[in-house]
């Protein structure tokens, strides 16, 4: 039996299989996970579980047999009231990623995020209380609907967290941006296609970012790019050029730990110019967008050219950039052990109801991956983008994996 | 600089072909590396060049025709450059693959020292010596290795050697604060003996050595397999609270955690016993009284992990020596950061000590297993040295 003193947590999933985001977080609850020289054991239980399509290779139900205090419930209100009338779980985590769902016409898979969250409040109304919620990744394709979400747990008064686990990761070097540094432009490398990948970037670029003098501004524009013009912007030399620091790719591609390279039968080289476009599997994409306070910002998605994902920052009268890798592992049958830091923080915005970083920042990375798309779909046009007048402040503490 | 002043360097090898060591390693001298987030151009080239085997695949007239360094049918050729006097400021000497034959101990018999021998002839009879890096172990024998080091005592000249993994990445960043008081250390290792066992010793090596008093050499080891291993963590020969910590720390489980991807806390469950195909155990004993223990547990994992009781810290410390894929394997350009350190400076960044332990360590811990896995007393292991106060791994924090 579970502890009552323990808190219960609901956990609505799109799809529970080997490596979906849903089973390896719930999975982390039920079984715990190496979190600093221990196998850590979450002090809470994941109590019901909803999950949207089962797939052959489902999980889901193994986990309920496995686990005898998991209950499956066949809507998201049962799985909230354990069956009853009231809410009667401490937490939710809303994990819709993955699973087979229909695409629009600019190529975003509708996953049921905001669908899963509309159920969810419901019974928070009904039930006249509310408790901390995780929402994975972005929290919609859509911006209305995640303009929507946000408000709504304003309007209710619950802990909402969300977004992708690059922010806490850890980085190598194990740095973070210095709180309040004068920020000049911002550079990621990353990799996967956009409406998947494009939001681990903007996240891992965003968390640095927002640690700016002045705290987050919002962002004013963003143009999308497409294949060719991403090289000629490189060789363009600069922002005002028209395109991206130079620099700030190349600290990134020296601090990937996949870098291809042009010469099969050679070891590790850094590519010349002119190789790069042979590099890359899939046409190359960047968002490339300012913020309010001037900081420019561009997003790179080169799979094929490397196979993770880095940051590069231009910082006022420093001489050198900073920069990181976001280290997610990879290859060697690895484990995706990138989730234990977002464990970590789960287990921390359920037990004492504070979310370790602003909800405002997933609302502004979700915005700018649908501008991202929307900027594409227009035919790489530059947008002006004044709903994304976002302003929130971030504490001095680091959040990324340290330890 | 002008080109007259980069420093010239000579590569002796024993093999050089796509993914092994003189391409890991040589070619960083060749390409560059990445560093601190910039590309890296090391301020010196390879001029002569020795490689002792060259089979199909061979990629060493390739990249002179690329690179524009001379090929030369001995050692002594390549470090005078066809001349009769020694011509470089540095010597790579990377004896790791190619066809050698094996000993009754399972060591294979790379000419590490034979080279060496070379090498250190044309010092004396040239009448000067320059900075030397030895890849990995010193040889397969304590007693030549020990040559090895009088030599670079008695000719003066800067030594460095050793694996990779010292100097690879860590995560998390931890270094052992330097004088700690260790009560008991384990590391996990994988791979085959006499290869992949020296790296995961030297991992090791160089935490504990940061210890207090320093390094005092090693007075017993034994090294023990199969269900033996098991028994002796039952016996509390090693500490199942250390496999724990060491655990924790790998991303690469095998067994449940990728056939239906739930983590699994292996230092708790008996699949750890099924999942190790031949698990070893190999006992170090110290001179100062300090123990610390080695388990190469090939089929659980695929990582290197660490794990560390200190005196007065109540948590372990732990953490993964990180070792990036291929094609890149970035942990070899971390390496050859320190030559080249070295050979800029004059200075081995760390003591050639370590290495020198570690390769008789290796040496008598293989004779221990020959010898019925009996423990063997090591008084020849007396190498005493004191480790540096600096971090010399990649990422380190300042």
């Amino acid at each position: 039996m579970t502890n009552p003193k323990r808190p219960k947590i609901a956990a609505l999933i799109s799809e529970y299989r080997r490596y979906s985001h849903g089973q390896n977080i719930v999975d982390r609850f039920l079984g715990g996970y190496g979190w600093e020289s221990r196998w850590h054991h979450p002090e809470m239980d994941v109590v019901s579980l909803y999950v949207d399509q089962f797939p052959e290779s489902d999980l889901s139900r193994e986990r309920v047999e496995r686990y005898p205090d998991l209950t499956m419930y066949p809507t998201i209100a049962e799985a909230l009231t354990q069956g009853g009338s009231q809410l009667a779980v401490d937490g939710v985590l809303l994990i819709a990623e993955h699973g087979d769902y229909p695409k629009n016409e600019k190529g975003q898979t509708l996953y049921p995020r905001y669908e899963f969250f509309q159920e969810m409040v419901e019974v928070f109304r009904s039930s006249g209380k509310s408790v901390p919620v995780f929402c994975d990744k972005h929290l919609s394709y859509d911006w209305d609907k995640a303009l929507e979400m946000v408000e709504t747990s304003r309007e209710l008064g619950f802990p909402f967290m969300a977004g992708s686990s690059l922010p806490v990761c850890r980085r190598i070097p194990s740095i973070d941006l210095p709180w309040k540094a004068e920020v000049e432009e911002i550079v990621s490398v990353g990799v996967g296609g956009i409406d998947g990948y494009d939001i681990h970037s903007l996240e891992a670029m965003q968390c640095l970012a927002e640690r700016r003098r002045g705290g987050e501004t919002g962002v004013v524009s963003l143009q999308a790019w497409r294949g060719d013009r991403i090289w000629e912007a490189l060789s363009a030399g600069s922002w005002e050029d028209g395109g991206f620091d130079p620099t700030l790719f190349e600290a990134c591609l020296c601090r990937s730990l996949s870098l291809k390279p042009a010469d099969e039968s050679n070891r590790h080289t850094y590519p010349e110019p002119e190789e790069l476009p042979q590099l890359v599997g899939s046409p190359p994409v960047a968002y490339r967008f300012e913020y309010a306070d001037g900081l420019r910002a561009t997003m790179i998605l080169v799979e094929g050219l490397v196979q993770d994902i880095t940051v590069a920052a231009r910082l006022k009268d420093q001489p050198d950039p900073l920069s990181l890798l976001c280290y997610l592992g990879g290859g060697h049958d690895m484990q995706p052990n990138f989730f234990n830091p977002l464990c970590h923080h789960l287990e921390h915005l359920i037990a004492n109801g504070q979310p370790p970083y602003p909800i405002e920042r997933t609302l502004l990375t979700t915005g700018l991956t649908a501008a991202g798309v929307e900027s594409l779909w227009q035919d790489q046009k530059l947008l002006d983008t004044p709903h994304l007048a976002i302003n929130y402040q971030v504490g001095v503490e680091s959040t990324f994996r340290r330890t | 600089m002008s080109a007259q002043k980069r420093k010239k360097l000579a590569l002796i090898t024993t093999i050089w072909g796509w993914r092994n060591h003189a391409n890991h390693m040589g070619e960083r001298f060749l390409n560059g590396y990445p560093l601190n987030g910039k590309w890296h151009r090391p301020e010196m080239d390879i001029a002569g060049v020795y490689v002792a085997q060259r089979p199909e695949g061979d990629l060493t007239q390739k990249r002179a025709d690329k690179h524009g360094f001379e090929i030369y049918p001995t050692i002594a050729e390549a470090l005078r450059l066809g001349t009769d006097k020694i011509g470089v400021d540095a010597v790579l000497l990377i004896a790791e693959h190619g066809e050698y034959p094996n000993n009754e101990k399972g060591q294979k018999l790379y000419p590490r020292y034979e080279f060496f021998e070379q090498i250190v002839d044309v010092f004396k009879q040239d009448g000067r010596a320059v900075p030397v890096f030895n890849d990995k172990h010193l040889s397969y024998s304590f007693e030549k290795a020990q040559r090895m080091v009088a030599a670079s005592k008695e000719l003066q000249f800067p030594f460095l050697a050793g694996s990779s993994l010292p100097v690879t990445f860590r995560i998390p960043p931890l270094e052992l604060p330097l004088g700690c008081d260790i009560e008991d250390a384990l590391m996990i290792g994988v791979g085959g003996s006499d290869a992949m066992d020296y790296h995961a010793l030297e991992s090791m090596q160089c935490m504990v050595e940061r210890r207090r008093g320093g390094e005092t050499g090693v007075r017993a080891v034994q090294l023990i397999d199969g269900d033996e291993v098991w028994r002796a963590g039952q016996d509390g020969r090693w500490s199942r609270r250390l496999l724990e910590g060491a655990l924790a720390r790998s991303d690469s489980r095998s067994g449940i955690a990728l056939t239906d991807g739930r983590p699994q806390d292996l230092a708790h469950s008996d699949e750890l016993e099924e999942l190790v195909e031949n698990p070893a155990a190999y006992f170090i004993e110290y001179n100062d009284g300090f123990r610390a223990t080695l388990l190469m547990l090939n089929g659980a994992v695929k990582d290197s992990t660490f794990a560390a009781k200190l005196k007065g810290v109540p948590e372990v410390q732990s953490m993964q020596f990180l070792c990036p894929g291929q094609p890149n394997v970035v942990y070899s350009a971390c390496l050859m950061n320190k030559v080249e350190e070295m050979i800029v400076s004059g200075q081995a960044p760390y003591p050639v000590e370590r290495t020198l332990l570690v390769s008789g360590t290796l040496e008598r811990c293989l004779e221990s297993r020959l010898n019925d896995h009996r423990r063997l007393e090591t008084p020849e292991l007396n190498v005493s040295y004191q480790a540096p106060e600096a971090s010399h791994f990649c990422g380190a924090l300042e």
